[in-house]
């Protein structure tokens, strides 16, 4: 039996959207505010091959609702992608058609969709992705392959050791919140989620005031005039998730798909830009492929991640182990941390130094890189922070030119120079034999 | 910042093919260079090509061109490893072997390049053969050698090499941990003494243009000693009118399978139309996927390895999603379809447009663009030849697609990749 497609009320109000058209074709600032209140950065690169399409959005992981629902900002974006708006075609559709890649990442308070494109598609996918993103459309079909799509990412998911670590890590740092609520859900919960759910979170996330648009590459200058617009729609930002630190220490053990250990502090938020700046700093400096604890335990059976995440407040320094040695190599890891508190040489400093930049420029190449950084520092509120602004003549790269090892060490005192929280994730024990 | 930091890799045999900005040659002095500008991006990447891969390696050579290419990266210099060096100064390099040559990929800021590759040049022009240094480069091979053997679809594609084609470029890029063993400090300096001179090397470049990038590129030319390395054709076995089917068990979670075709390279004028053909293959599983995917979950897969001339074309099928009998009937038909008839027109426009679209989003980082220039330059193909493919994909006919896919995808071989007893899940 075929059931008849079920659209959600927000297909109706797509006749009211309207394309800003020459409102918009004035604009040239590389950043501003468009009518109905969309945010935008465009950065072009004519020389690039390629353009990003990404539309961020503030709005947590586990919905709204006082029950959190794990993967409903995931899967409410994917939705979207998947549903058959008026047009006729989905955004999946436009974009797979173009021969272009799309993208879905939800974080604890964030998801983005990223669209990545031939040059001359950038006009019609904006006006898609605006379109079907500003005023919503749902349907049955779209959220039975958004529920396989995200099941899927997220079984693979929790067979990552640094992310099941990092999401076991988000819960023990928070009491409570879309970062205690973690990224991570489980087939069933994904199985779970109905479309009357995801139609109200897509309704309030989605809307065109709580947007921020990016445009990367090799982007037309009047892409933006591409942009759709929606009447009556709500206006505002999502303010900030307010923060809910959990008192630390924290120990806690779980079982899990993978197993691994977790060491996770509260860092400083987006606004103390010197600070996480230092902190990212000390992240490369011990944990890139070139960093110390990963060159001096190559030989081991273990993989150690660590990184500073920059949230809007307070920001996440999570160090990740995992492998049979797991373990055995964890007081090197920690006494590695704790060493980060002691200034370093001029000459070792230099040399981590010039690693980081190249890490972190090396990470923006591409459009799609580009748009990740510009949307993330946006919707974490300090989007002027953002590296990508300026390359490296930024302000991001100016605070990483002046931080001397005396900075950096005291400030690495200062946020992990506490007891961390400690997650230790093992997989469950083999069932006896009955 | 979110980034999660990622970890270097040595890969070789990736698709190279890709557009790019338009490559103007740049003289450095008799070797051949060439430079594709970007002037708004903050790093550059420099890559050297070297006529040192597998296809130099004599039968009992297997793995001896990674472990010289690999020997070069953990070179001693000031009291580090050339590799570890040039990290301390923000500038990453790389090795990638592949059948008929090797490239050292250099990225980083235009001045830190300027002032690393000097480095480099001092290692290549006289390299070292020492135990100490090629037992380091051995180890570290078997490393990546072991991980390769864990990813179903680089163990598929070997397979399919090794089908395909014949003398080095059919033996394993790391060798085997029997065969590694057996080389010796003597046959790594002996494969540095014959290949690592200037005879067929070039360079590119990509990334801002100015003084320094180009001082670091001539540093690059200048370095190896003179001397020729003939370009030796590369061999190919030809396909049975019943495909070979090579089968091997692994460690697996379920099986795939791995279809190997021959394919055109980039300058051939069945090329544009291969890329359409690739984008309408490239559907036949995937027609209601909204997002990017893990491999893991995707059903199928398209490989293009035109770092080889003749170029290979891999297609691959997820076991844990297709079922691999359905599949391969799948796959057959259509290519038997693409082959009977001409494609309507609102199909082959479809397929244009995707095709396009991909080549336009393959290859977009720095180091990329720079490998793609230097992949056609190393097979004697004029680098505007990769400009053109853009414009060319619109004016593919039916006609072209037909030809294709009857010249290029009615014989193949199969590559079987089936769990162990007792693994998988």
């Amino acid at each position: 039996m075929t059931l008849p497609r079920r659209l959600s009320r927000a297909a109706i109000s797509v006749a009211a959207l309207l394309v800003w058209g020459g409102a918009a074709s004035a604009q040239t600032a590389p950043f501003g505010t468009l009518p109905g209140g969309i945010a935008y950065t465009i950065e072009t690169d004519p020389s690039q091959p390629a353009a990003a399409v990404s539309l961020w959005y503030r709005a947590p992981a586990s919905g709204f609702d006082a029950v959190p629902l794990p993967g409903l900002a995931k899967v409410a974006a994917t939705t979207v992608a998947a549903s058959t708006p008026v047009t006729g075609m989905s955004l999946g559709q436009v974009v797979r058609r173009a021969g272009g890649r799309l993208s879905i990442a939800a974080y604890p308070d964030s998801v983005a969709i990223t669209a990545l494109v031939a040059p001359e598609q950038v006009a019609a996918v904006v006006r898609a992705m605006t379109a079907d993103y500003f005023a919503p459309v749902t349907d049955g079909a779209g959220l039975r392959i958004a529920q396989r799509e995200v099941a899927d990412d997220m079984l693979y998911r929790s067979f990552v050791p640094a992310d099941a670590i990092e999401d076991a890590l988000a819960a023990a740092l928070f009491t409570a919140g879309p970062f205690h609520d973690g990224q991570g859900a489980t087939v069933e919960q994904i199985r779970a989620v109905t479309l009357p759910r995801v139609t109200a979170f897509a309704e309030r996330a989605f809307r065109p005031s709580n947007a921020v648009l990016v445009l990367t590459g090799n982007v037309p200058s009047t892409a933006l005039t591409a942009v759709a617009a929606r009447n009556g729609a709500s206006p505002g930002t999502e303010p900030p998730v307010p923060p809910a630190p959990r008192p630390q220490p924290t120990t806690i053990a779980k079982t899990a798909n993978v197993g691994g250990i977790g060491l996770g502090w509260n860092g400083p938020p987006i606004a103390d830009e010197a600070s996480a700046t230092a902190l990212d700093l000390v992240a490369d400096r011990l944990f890139s492929a070139s960093g110390s604890v990963t060159k001096a335990l190559a030989k081991r059976k273990a993989t150690v991640t660590g990184r500073f995440v920059t949230f809007h407040d307070p920001g996440m320094f999570l160090v990740t182990i995992s492998g049979d040695e797991a373990a055995a190599v964890r007081p090197a890891v920690e006494a590695a941390i704790a060493e980060a508190a002691h200034p370093l040489a001029p000459a070792p400093f230099g040399a981590a130094k010039a690693a980081f930049v190249y890490h972190l420029l090396d990470d923006m190449q591409t459009p799609d890189q580009l748009a990740d950084t510009f949307g993330w520092y946006a919707v974490e509120g300090n989007p002027s922070y953002a590296p990508a602004r300026g390359g490296a003549r930024s302000r991001y790269f100016s605070l990483a030119a002046a931080l001397t090892p005396e900075a950096v060490a005291a400030i690495a005192h200062r946020y992990l120079g506490t007891a961390p929280a400690v997650v230790t994730l093992a997989t469950p024990a083999p069932a006896k034999p009955s | 910042m979110k980034r999660r930091a990622a970890a270097a890799l040595l890969t070789a045999f990736v698709a190279l093919a890709a557009p790019a900005g338009a490559a103007a040659p740049l003289d450095l002095g008799g070797v051949p260079g060439y430079v594709v500008p970007d002037p708004g991006a903050a790093l550059g990447s420099i890559q050297l090509i070297v006529r040192a891969g597998l296809d130099r390696q004599a039968n009992a050579e297997s793995g001896l061109a990674s472990l010289a290419a690999q020997t070069i990266l953990h070179a001693p210099s000031g009291g580090a490893t050339l590799a570890d060096a040039l990290a301390a100064r923000g500038v990453s390099l790389n090795a990638v072997v592949g059948g008929q040559y090797v490239r050292f990929v250099l990225d980083g800021q235009p001045e830190a390049l300027a002032a690393a590759a000097p480095l480099v040049a001092e290692v290549l022009a006289k390299p070292p053969a020492d135990a100490a240094t090629v037992g380091a480069a051995r180890a570290a091979l078997l490393e990546r050698a072991a991980d390769a053997e864990t990813d179903p679809r680089a163990v598929g594609l070997q397979m399919l090499r090794n089908a395909y084609y014949r003398g080095g470029p059919a033996m394993p890029l790391f060798g085997t941990s029997e065969t590694l063993a057996l080389l010796t400090p003597d046959d790594v300096g002996g494969f540095f003494t014959r290949w690592y001179v200037r005879g067929g090397a070039l360079v590119t470049v990509a990334g801002p243009p100015g003084a320094a990038l180009e001082s670091a590129a001539r540093a690059l030319a200048a370095a190896l000693p003179a001397g020729g390395a003939p370009q030796a054709a590369t061999q190919t076995r030809p396909f049975g009118n019943e495909p070979r089917r090579i089968v091997t068990h692994r460690d697996v979670g379920g099986s795939y399978v791995l279809l190997g075709f021959a394919a055109p390279s980039p300058g051939n004028a069945d090329f544009p139309g291969f890329l359409v053909l690739r984008a309408l293959l490239g559907e036949i599983f995937e027609s209601s996927e909204v997002t990017a995917r893990p491999s893991f979950f995707r059903p199928s897969a398209t490989i293009l390895i035109d770092e080889v001339t003749p170029a290979q074309f891999a297609f691959v099928i997820n076991g844990r999603i297709v079922d691999p009998g359905v599949g391969l009937a799948a796959v057959d038909a259509v290519l038997k379809a693409a082959a009977a008839k001409p494609l309507a027109n609102a199909v082959l426009q479809r397929y244009r447009d995707a095709a396009h679209g991909a080549w336009a989003i393959d290859n977009i980082t720095l180091d990329e663009r720079a490998s793609s220039v230097a992949n056609v330059a190393a097979h004697g193909v004029d680098p505007a030849a990769i400009d053109a493919v853009g414009p060319a994909i619109a004016k593919v006919t039916a006609a072209d697609v037909q030809r294709v896919a009857k010249k290029y995808l009615q014989k193949f071989d199969v590559a079987l990749i089936l769990p162990r007893q007792g693994s998988g899940s």
